[in-house]
């Protein structure tokens, strides 16, 4: 039964106070963060809950935990009934499978009570910078085989009561991660976020009364659900399918094949299925299902309905399916720390099949990123150093323009400075550039691929690399060219040594690793472009004279 | 004294003129608001000088001092019309200023664009030359390498010239060199050296400001020298002066040389006046609210003194990080929103949704019947009774209150079978919600009580939705000050001097950090007396030290003021205590453990207003309230506390006068400005004419 009307003014005063909550929950917790994920890459998410756990509203933060929070939510109340809550409660967790897919997030989920009676809830996600395991970070790819090598493992527990953390709790968390303080602050950090949100929502009901903000939420879910439907119902039918694959999961091993089926059935509902992609694989790389619905629900609403509100009615018509066993649905233990290496691709493999069914609105494949961390003990100071870097390069061409040059792609980070990277690292940057000729050719251009080379300052340093696209190039589209192949070289002006893209690598004073992403797929045939557009390519030095002949087919 | 004050916005053109009386004639404040005349801003000027001299009957020459705040900058920015730019950098690095920081301002959306750099690639060129983070020379300059690069610049067309090596807020030695061999060898073209402009670390910011400055100096310079000789030409002898972002006046000769400085100009000098207002009747903490044509503005001033950030982004979109270019210069906080009487509202998903599309000015809401179809803010402000049809602008547009409503009810009214009242009132409270999660920013995120703050309300529009926004958010009184509606030209009277310097020093801060720091500030001082000495007067400055903080491993940094005088061996200390105290207050905790980092260092050069002696307050004085007007006018007004339409009393505000109070609901008129006040709320008329209106503690949330 639908719910009586409630009067147009009243509703849009409840929505976007909803919608204002969960973005200000998220600022509070961005502004008092450390770890780097939630500061710079906006790694975190926020959602507010109806009382039984229907999602009603969040801000607009990581999409990796977009689809995670729904989930979340209801694993929480299987382990905590309603009726077991109590005012002054908040659960934490950060299991891989309940919750984003990799140990260092933590979750904390917040029951609000007026007068007594549960109203709803509140939550945030946070990226910490450490969650114990095999290496600094619980992200390590290779070499690890099952999850209990990625650190702590929290199923849901009640981390406060009474509006008192429980200090053994937080004890027992803090004895098991690196950097403990840090931690603790972020932990702390979420937790006030939370608090200060639920007051919020408190004065909300008592403004209101829940009679009528439960009948909103009922208008709220429809009508976000009826949106949803009406831009899926807008794509032709039919089932679009594509495959790409991973280079790999590390030195000497296979592909990964990535592959999906999408099903519109011209109604409003749309189905993803992943399940032709490979076998879960042995190393710190796949995608727990709801990692895998996060990416597939962010990437439908970027081609379907980007700027609709997020609540449960969105996610109602989408279906996301994955053979169990696989690598985009994988059981517990199944490692899983590195899968943010991931992102771009789900997004380009779902690209490549919406391409077929809105080909318009589809862009060539992104250039890949490089995520590379030296880490070695400072010379100068007898203190471990780790430095971490982000590089990104151009976005795929699209109907009607040029890919945008170096941009970040799916997730959302700035990058890091040089001059800051050489004030607090023993390293030196010697270039950072666009490579020429690298962007896939074609009616629109893809961006152009980016090279940094970073020189090793001190006596010695391992770096452990995450990068990809070395072996597969980024797709074109419509008769676009494919973007040109990424590499690592170890010492470019000496023996040129090539590295691999998930390796870990010893190195000596003075070598110079020299990163170079793949450069974005381009969209249309070559021929179609504007001859204005490749000379002025040619005087910005995004094509060269003999990309202009060779690619181009152009006297310069 | 005889001042006068002109603040050039994208609407209109608005100036005071002030004269203390001094010689014995009496106090006599004149106020004029023309359009401005965006092709060539110096028109308005000129003809709007010409008539206010005309109003106070003295010539040119009687003026001592004029002041003045222009968006010739910031328009050249925003609409991508400034210099051709050419810029030279280190060798390896030519891509820093087309990279940015990369980060999408909006996550969801994969369409986007960059804010488009204002050099394109092919203009900017490489030299051979390499520094370290200690300012360690890696890598010689080529001079062989610039001429090649100033001859291709040349070449390309460039009109002026950015130089942004890395690491030169190390050492400029290079960037000097290179500054040097320019003026040799193409003595023609303007240079700004980044290690001049900004001198602090992070190489895409502060190579956007060298770019920005040089991409605006030859359109700032031409602009100053026209302005100087048509003042001159009205016999005007004295000194001009102009606003800055940071709130301070500087010379001609300072503004050409740094034309970055005064990109935010005239809403710097809005919010100075807030402090001013807020100072002068008592009340230190003061948020601004600004609301015109196409935006609204809020800013703060805490414990009476404007709150400054050390960067600032030109062409901003919903106030979201990244979405415009950074500048490292000292700019007054604000936050700007897409909301203003132009924004226009729809009906969506059921609900009502306003902006950010805007009618503008041009065609303008549907109300000033010049072909604007879709229902905007003003329209609904008409409908619900608030403004007045007959004296909107002074009388100088009649506008249509039925076009208006039948707008209304075809956008939002049917679609969402509501009452044109409801609608309007819908319209008018959503307006208000989306400026209200602004303030939340501005107050309650940064720090901010908002029940120890009171609102300055200005512009045309901003009274009319203060006190719901006061309400909404907690702050208890709300403050109209006289000439809201030029309120930036009026702030203009009340600033000073001021020099601002910074550069990047990074260090952990421990006890024995004095000797270091005393060093970076005998640098910093050094080269702010450097212009000081431009400004003349020979006064001694009041110096204002901030400095940049974190705890090492954060990403974003503390502003700290730090104590003034001698910079002894205890400093460190007292440096520790003062972070401290600024994190605790914005991030509610502290972190014993953790060992804090000293970034960027800023020193501020405040000299006396000499030139305006006169108290705070004189701006605003004015002559004996007019009692000549009719009985009181009654007109039915929406207030949703009062059931809907409520014949509301209406009040001419020159017929107020001091002490006197007005319940709402009522509505008070001024020629530029509407005042609403809320049922339940309370206003009453200060010494100088400012409206105080409190809110009704029953009201707050």
């Amino acid at each position: 039964m639908s719910a009586p009307p409630i009067d147009p003014i009243t509703l849009t005063v409840i929505w976007n106070t909803l919608m204002s909550i969960a973005e200000e929950l998220g600022t509070t917790l961005r502004n008092t963060a450390f770890s780097e994920g939630v500061r710079e890459g906006d790694d975190f998410a926020t959602a507010l809950f109806d009382r039984t756990g229907r999602l009603i509203a969040q801000g607009n933060f990581s999409p990796g935990h977009l689809g995670s929070m729904p989930a979340c939510a209801r694993h929480v109340i299987e382990y905590f009934p309603l009726e077991t809550l109590r005012p002054g409660d908040s659960i934490l967790l950060n299991d891989s499978f309940m919750c984003s897919g990799h140990f260092p997030d933590t979750f904390q989920v917040m029951p609000i009570f007026v007068d007594d009676a549960l109203v709803g809830f509140v939550a945030c996600s946070a990226h910490q910078v450490d969650m114990g395991g095999a290496a600094p970070g619980s992200q390590k790819v290779h070499g690890v085989t099952e999850a209990f090598q990625e650190g702590l493992r929290i199923l849901p527990v009640r981390f406060v009561r009474d509006g008192e953390i429980d200090e053994d709790i937080l004890r027992l968390i803090l004895g098991n991660v690196r950097m403990p303080d840090k931690v603790r602050g972020d932990l702390l950090a979420q937790h006030t976020a939370n608090l200060s949100a639920g007051s919020r929502l408190q004065q909300l009901f008592r403004e209101h009364g829940g009679e009528v903000l439960e009948r909103a939420y009922d208008i709220i879910l429809d009508r976000s659900e009826q949106a949803m439907r009406t831009a899926l119902a807008a794509v032709p039918a039919g089932t679009y399918s594509f495959e790409d694959y991973l280079d790999d999961y590390g030195p000497d091993t296979e592909p990964i094949k990535m592959a999906v089926d999408i099903t519109f059935d011209g109604e409003g509902a749309v189905e993803l299925d992943f399940s032709r992609s490979s076998d879960v694989v042995p190393a710190a790389i796949n995608s727990y299902i709801n990692y895998t619905r996060a990416y597939a629900v962010f990437a439908i609403k970027v081609f379907c309905d980007a700027r609709q509100p997020q609540t449960e009615g969105a996610i109602r018509p989408i279906t996301i399916t994955a053979r169990e066993g696989s690598f985009f649905n994988p059981a517990f233990p199944a490692p899983s720390g590195g899968r943010a290496v991931l992102q771009v691709r789900i997004f380009d493999t779902i690209n490549g099949a919406m391409a077929k069914a809105l080909p318009h609105r589809a862009m060539g494949a992104f250039s890949h990123w490089s995520n590379p961390n030296f880490g070695g003990t400072d010379d100068r100071t007898g203190q471990p150093f780790v430095m971490y870097d982000l590089a990104f390069a151009g976005y795929g061409g699209r109907d009607g323009r040029d890919g945008v040059e170096a941009l970040s792609p799916v997730m959302n980070c700035t990058n890091i400075p040089v001059e800051v990277h050489e004030t607090h690292s023993p390293i030196r940057i010697k270039r950072l550039e666009f490579i020429p000729d690298t962007g896939g050719a074609g009616q629109w251009r893809g961006g152009c691929g980016l090279r940094k080379d970073f020189e090793l300052l001190n006596s010695t340093a391992v770096l452990s690399h995450l990068g990809d696209r070395h072996v597969f190039q980024p797709y074109g589209l419509c008769g676009g060219e494919p973007g040109a192949l990424g590499e690592t070289v170890l010492n470019p002006d000496g023996n040129a040594e090539p590295l691999h893209s998930k390796g870990m690598y010893d190195l000596k004073r003075g070598d110079v690793v020299s990163f170079r992403l793949s450069g974005a797929g381009g969209y249309g045939p070559v021929a179609e472009r504007d001859p204005g557009a490749i000379m002025a390519d040619l005087a910005d030095g995004y094509i060269t004279e003999e990309g202009a002949r060779n690619d181009y087919h152009r006297e310069p | 004294m005889i001042r006068v004050a002109f603040d050039i916005g994208g609407t209109f053109t608005d100036f005071v003129l002030h004269d203390d009386g001094d010689d014995g004639g009496g106090d006599q404040t004149h106020v004029l608001k023309i359009p401005s005349t965006p092709h060539d801003p110096g028109v308005a000027v000129m003809s709007g000088l010409e008539r206010l001299l005309g109003q106070a009957g003295i010539g040119g020459g009687a003026i001592d001092s004029v002041l003045h705040a222009t968006t010739v900058a910031t328009n050249a920015v925003l609409e991508r019309k400034g210099a051709a730019t050419g810029l030279i950098t280190t060798q390896g690095f030519r891509d820093v200023l087309i990279i940015g920081r990369q980060k999408r301002y909006e996550t969801y959306d994969l369409y986007i664009d960059k804010p488009e750099p204002l050099v394109p690639r092919r203009h900017i060129a490489e030299v051979v030359e390499r520094m370290d983070h200690d300012g360690g020379v890696v890598t010689p300059l080529d001079l062989a390498s610039v001429d090649q690069a100033i001859d291709t610049l040349r070449a390309g067309g460039a009109e002026t010239i950015a130089v942004a090596l890395l690491h030169s807020y190390a050492n400029p030695a290079h960037e000097q060199a290179i500054q040097a061999r320019i003026r040799e060898r193409a003595p023609e073209l303007p240079v700004s050296l980044s290690s001049d402009v900004s001198p602090k670390f992070r190489e895409y910011e502060r190579t956007n400001t060298a770019v920005a400055n040089a991409y605006v100096k030859p359109i700032v310079e031409r602009y100053m020298v026209q302005l100087e000789a048509a003042l001159k030409e009205q016999g005007y002898r004295h000194e001009l002066f102009v606003m800055q972002s940071s709130g301070g006046l500087v010379t001609p000769a300072i503004a050409k040389a740094y034309p970055i400085r005064i990109i935010e100009s005239g809403p710097a000098a809005g919010v100075l006046m807030g402090g001013i207002v807020g100072t002068a009747m008592g009340r230190d903490h003061v948020i601004t609210f600004d609301m015109g044509g196409t935006t609204a503005k809020l800013g703060a001033v805490d414990g009476g003194t404007p709150a400054i950030m050390p960067t600032f982004e030109i062409g901003h979109v919903r106030y979201k990080k990244g979405s415009g270019l950074p500048v490292n210069i000292p700019a007054v906080e604000l936050l700007e929103i897409g909301a203003g009487g132009g924004s226009i509202a729809r009906a969506d998903m059921g609900m009502i949704a306003v902006g950010p599309e805007s009618a503008g000015a041009d065609p303008g809401p549907v109300c000033y019947g010049q072909g604007g179809a879709l229902p905007t803010i003003t329209d609904a402000n008409l409908v619900l009774g608030y403004i007045n049809p007959d004296t909107f602008n002074g009388g100088a547009m009649t506008l249509d209150q039925d076009a208006a409503a039948q707008a209304i009810k075809k956008y939002i009214g049917e679609p969402l079978d509501l009452s044109v009242g409801d609608a309007a009132w819908g319209i008018h409270l959503v307006a208000t919600m989306n400026m209200e999660n602004a303030l939340r920013v501005v107050s309650v995120e940064r720090g901010r009580d908002p029940r120890r703050y009171a609102m300055v309300a200005f512009g045309g529009a901003g009274p009319m939705h203060a006190a719901r926004l006061a309400r909404a958010v907690g702050i208890p009184t709300v403050i109209v000050p006289l000439g809201a509606g030029v309120g930036s030209a009026v702030g203009l009277l009340q600033a000073a001097p001021r020099i601002d310097v910074s550069i990047t020093r990074v260090m952990l801060l421990d006890g024995d950090a004095g000797a270091a720091i005393a060093e970076i500030y005998a640098e910093l001082e050094a080269r702010a007396r450097l212009e000081l000495d431009q400004l003349g007067g020979g006064q001694a400055p009041q110096w204002r030290r901030q400095g940049y903080m974190r705890y090492a491993g954060q990403g974003f940094e503390v502003q700290v003021d730090l104590p003034g005088g001698p910079i002894g061996d205890d400093f460190g200390a007292q440096a520790i205590a003062a972070f401290n105290e600024a994190y605790l207050q914005k991030h509610k905790f502290l972190d014993p453990e953790a060992r804090i980092e000293a970034v960027d260092w800023s020193l501020a050069a405040i000299l006396r207003n000499d030139r305006g002696h006169g108290s705070a307050n004189l701006a605003f004085s004015r002559n004996a309230p007019d009692t000549t007007g009719g009985p009181p006018e009654i007109r039915d007004a929406w207030f949703p506390e009062a059931g809907g339409y409520v014949p509301t009393r209406i009040v001419e505000r020159r017929a107020l006068s001091q002490g006197m109070t007005i319940s709402g609901p009522a509505i008070v008129e001024e020629p530029d400005s509407t005042i609403v006040i809320l049922p339940g709320d309370t206003a009453r008329i200060s010494d100088v004419g400012h409206l105080i209106i409190e809110i009704s503690p029953e009201a707050a949330p």
